[in-house]
């Protein structure tokens, strides 16, 4: 409600003439404190549409007293009045309502609201008769994902968590980091050069070292880019599993490698066992010795196999 | 040269058989030699936050593995000709195994260098070249196809490897993948106790045992000689003055420097023209799954009667078809376009790759193959490692990537037009050569049988085909 001296003097009028006899030592109820008026910035958007819904995306960093306009020119009935509202979220926002003349054969309809902190922000619609209406999307700027998934790393290691806010969009004020511990969201503040904790800010990201990790480590995080409005979360999973994970593939791979080797060695000297029986084969070893010989001795001879 | 008695054990490659179980243990051990370094790109942006470094140090660590795995060629060689492969492919797959496991507990960038980079790129290098020589050793009639079918394992791991990572990376984080990868890397090692090194069959029988018996003595004090000039021969530069070499050699910088950078770039390519990045990154996909089947299929062809004698044309076809693709590329407007330029480009780069040890070891032969290979991978190093970069470089100075297909499409099809040209004029050379030799050769063997016939009581008939097999073979 928008306060005026004029009530308050009302108020205390209407007080002390209905109290007359009350004989008070205070003199009379004092005026509530006035909040400090900071002006607020203002900025205004005006979205111009033919009667089609239409929406609208708007990136808000700092609390502003905001001017949302709609005008509806063409495709319109051409009722000299039609009622217009406002939405919040879905839902009328009450005193609203108006009645909207045509003029210059278009229908404006404007309203001014204090875009103060996070329940500020949401969805606003102007809406005309029944079906024209456009919607502001206003939101604190998003993150982007970071990545859709976990970050795997080991316990005693060290991981490196970032958060970036992308390039065209406003960096913001600060960084914050939350874990969630179950039930609610737990604040992570790098205190010391002892904690296990690190947070490394930097303008547009943001980075969490944590050091020595556990298994109780695992879990989601969350890091929160704050702006005079509200923060924005964009989330990362990190997973914590212990050097038996991968210990358990790769000794199985091990032990059929080995498996095979022994498997085919042993094939091949049962089958040389075999041959050597039959007495025709040179033994490998020898054959391998005389097959360098070979080599050296026909080193000059150039051998092209162009004829099979 | 006099035929001694150890050169008719028959040197007859076995051409199937265990033969494709060696193929197969070449597929996984060169699968994963060349998909590492790309596959491990998917960790990037995690290690990178978590070691605080920025993009272009983390980057390092793919062009130091790639750096290694062709540097190592040299010492990859000399191991092979002193052991034989499959010890130096057990060890390649050990060292990548270890690599990996050691770079999972890395604190710092430097660590990752040394670990992944040079301990892996070195265990890479093992595993590659080890396996392309045991082909050479098994296949002679088969060869295209046996090649074509072990060089597939590059882009069907890559189809593999790709997806898996990523898979662990969600589960386990980045350290934990690498674990486990290096536990993969480990399967390289049974790759290597795959590849049986060739059994001689002695053509002779019994009688001759007895001189095969005082042989290996003998044999044995000389491998000590061998061994130091296998040494010297760790860096063999006599083969500078080979002109099929120093041919193959020079196209095959050329086509190196070129093949690269598209890779690199495709993805940039498509979204500049405005195709969005998810399908972007499904172009390099498309690539990589025609690769998987042009490769075997290239081997095939390269396999059959009529190409098999014009194998070194059929390489400079394949080159210059890629060329030409890249060059092609810029008119590409809309995406359907751009997907059939990376079906043609992994068709041409399948066909090149396919090929690309198949010409080495038709121009150098058996025996010289693992140290040519080993030679040819450290030179190779540098246009690799320079060739995105430059293409870069264009990019940022015209600031349009039409001009870095151009490059790379004008350079690889010079590189085929190069090598067309000078392998006509290698085998005329040769030619004649081979016509100045044969009538030495017939010279020598009218004075050698006189020599041999003596000898003949005491060791079975020399066969025909074992004295020719003496003479150089044009």
């Amino acid at each position: 409600m928008p306060f005026s001296w004029k009530h308050q003097f009302f108020h205390i009028f209407l007080l002390l003439v209905s109290c007359r006899h009350i004989k008070t030592k205070t003199p009379g109820p004092t005026p509530p404190p006035l909040a400090p008026i900071s002006p607020l910035p203002t900025a205004d958007r005006s979205v111009v549409f033919k009667g089609e819904s239409h929406t609208e995306k708007l990136e808000v960093l700092n609390p502003v007293s905001l001017t949302l306009e709609c005008v509806w020119a063409g495709n319109h009935p051409k009722l000299p009045n039609i009622t217009g509202f406002w939405k919040k979220d879905g839902e009328a926002i009450e005193n609203s309502h108006l009645t909207v003349q045509l003029e210059n054969d278009q229908y404006l309809i404007k309203r001014v609201f204090n875009i103060v902190n996070e329940e500020s922000l949401g969805s606003y619609s102007c809406i005309f008769g029944n079906e024209a209406k456009v919607d502001f999307l206003l939101a604190a700027p998003h993150i982007a994902e970071v990545r859709d998934k976990p970050i795997v790393s080991y316990v005693g290691d060290s991981v490196v968590i970032p958060c970036k806010m992308e390039e065209p969009k406003p960096k913001p004020n600060t960084w914050k980091w939350y874990k969630d511990n179950g039930t609610a969201k737990e604040q992570i503040f790098a205190a010391g050069k002892l904690d296990r904790f690190e947070i490394k800010n930097e303008n547009g990201y943001t980075k969490l070292t944590v050091h020595n990790l556990t298994e109780a480590d695992s879990g989601l995080y969350y890091c929160g880019a704050v702006y005079a409005i509200a923060t924005t979360m964009s989330h990362v999973k990190l997973k914590v599993i212990s050097i038996q994970e991968p210990l358990k593939p790769f000794i199985a791979i091990m032990v059929e490698v080995i498996i095979l080797v022994t498997a085919i060695l042993l094939y091949e000297r049962s089958q040389s066992k075999k041959n050597s029986t039959a007495g025709n084969d040179v033994n490998t070893d020898q054959s391998h010795i005389q097959v360098q010989e070979e080599n050296s001795l026909e080193e000059n001879s150039s051998m092209r196999q162009r004829k099979i | 040269m006099s035929p001694t008695p150890v050169q008719q054990l028959g040197n007859k490659p076995p051409d199937g058989g265990w033969g494709w179980m060696v193929v197969f243990g070449a597929h996984i051990s060169i699968g994963f030699a060349y998909s590492t370094p790309k596959a491990l790109s998917i960790f990037f942006k995690e290690i990178q936050k978590d070691l605080l470094v920025s993009y272009s140090d983390i980057a390092w660590i793919s062009s130091i593995m790639l750096a290694a795995m062709y540097a190592g060629g040299p010492v990859s060689s000399a191991l092979v000709n002193r052991f034989g492969s499959r010890p130096v492919v057990m060890l390649g797959g050990l060292m990548c195994g270890v690599s990996m496991v050691t770079a999972s507990f890395g604190d710092s960038i430097i660590y990752l260098y040394f670990c992944i980079g040079v301990i892996g790129g070195f265990g890479l290098s093992f595993n590659l070249n080890a396996s392309l020589t045991i082909i050479s050793k098994y296949f002679l009639a088969r060869r295209p196809l046996a090649n074509g079918l072990a060089m597939a394992g590059s882009p069907v791991f890559l189809c593999f490897l790709a997806p898996l990572n990523q898979y662990l990376q969600d589960k386990y984080g980045w350290r934990g993948s690498l674990l486990i990868l290096g536990a993969l890397m480990l399967n390289c090692c049974v790759a290597g106790a795959l590849m049986r090194p060739v059994r001689m069959t002695l053509k002779q029988s019994y009688p001759p045992q007895k001189k095969l018996e005082e042989q290996p003595d003998k044999h044995i004090t000389r491998i000590k000689g061998t061994c130091m000039e296998n040494a010297k021969k760790f860096l063999d530069l006599t083969f500078f003055k080979d002109r099929g070499f120093v041919i193959y050699l020079i196209g095959n910088i050329m086509f190196i420097f070129g093949a690269y950078a598209p890779i690199v770039f495709l993805s940039a390519y498509a979204v500049s023209r405005g195709v969005e990045e998810y399908s972007a990154a499904y172009l390099l996909s498309i690539m990589g799954f025609v690769d998987m089947f042009v490769r075997p299929g290239t081997g095939l062809i390269a396999n059959s009667k009529w190409i098999r004698p014009r194998v070194q044309y059929f390489f400079s076809f394949a080159m210059v078809f890629n060329g030409t693709c890249h060059l092609l590329c810029p008119l590409t407007t809309s995406y359907a376009l751009l997907v059939v330029y990376a079906i043609f480009f992994g068709v041409g780069f399948g066909m090149v790759f396919a090929l690309i040890f198949e010409c080495l070891m038709d121009l150098m032969g058996n025996q010289r193959f693992p140290s040519a290979v080993g030679l040819v991978t450290i030179i190779e190093c540098f246009p690799m490692l320079l060739g995105p970069p430059a293409a870069g470089l264009l990019v940022d100075v015209y600031g349009d990537y039409k001009y870095l297909f151009f490059m790379c499409g004008a350079v690889i099809v010079t590189g085929g037009l190069f090598l067309f040209v000078m392998n006509i004029y290698n085998y005329h050379m040769l030619g004649k050569e081979k016509a100045a030799m044969d009538t030495e050769q017939k010279q020598n063997n009218i004075d050698n049988q006189e020599q041999v016939s003596i000898s003949e009581e005491e060791m079975q008939q020399i066969p025909e085909a074992a004295m020719e097999r003496t003479n150089p073979e044009a």
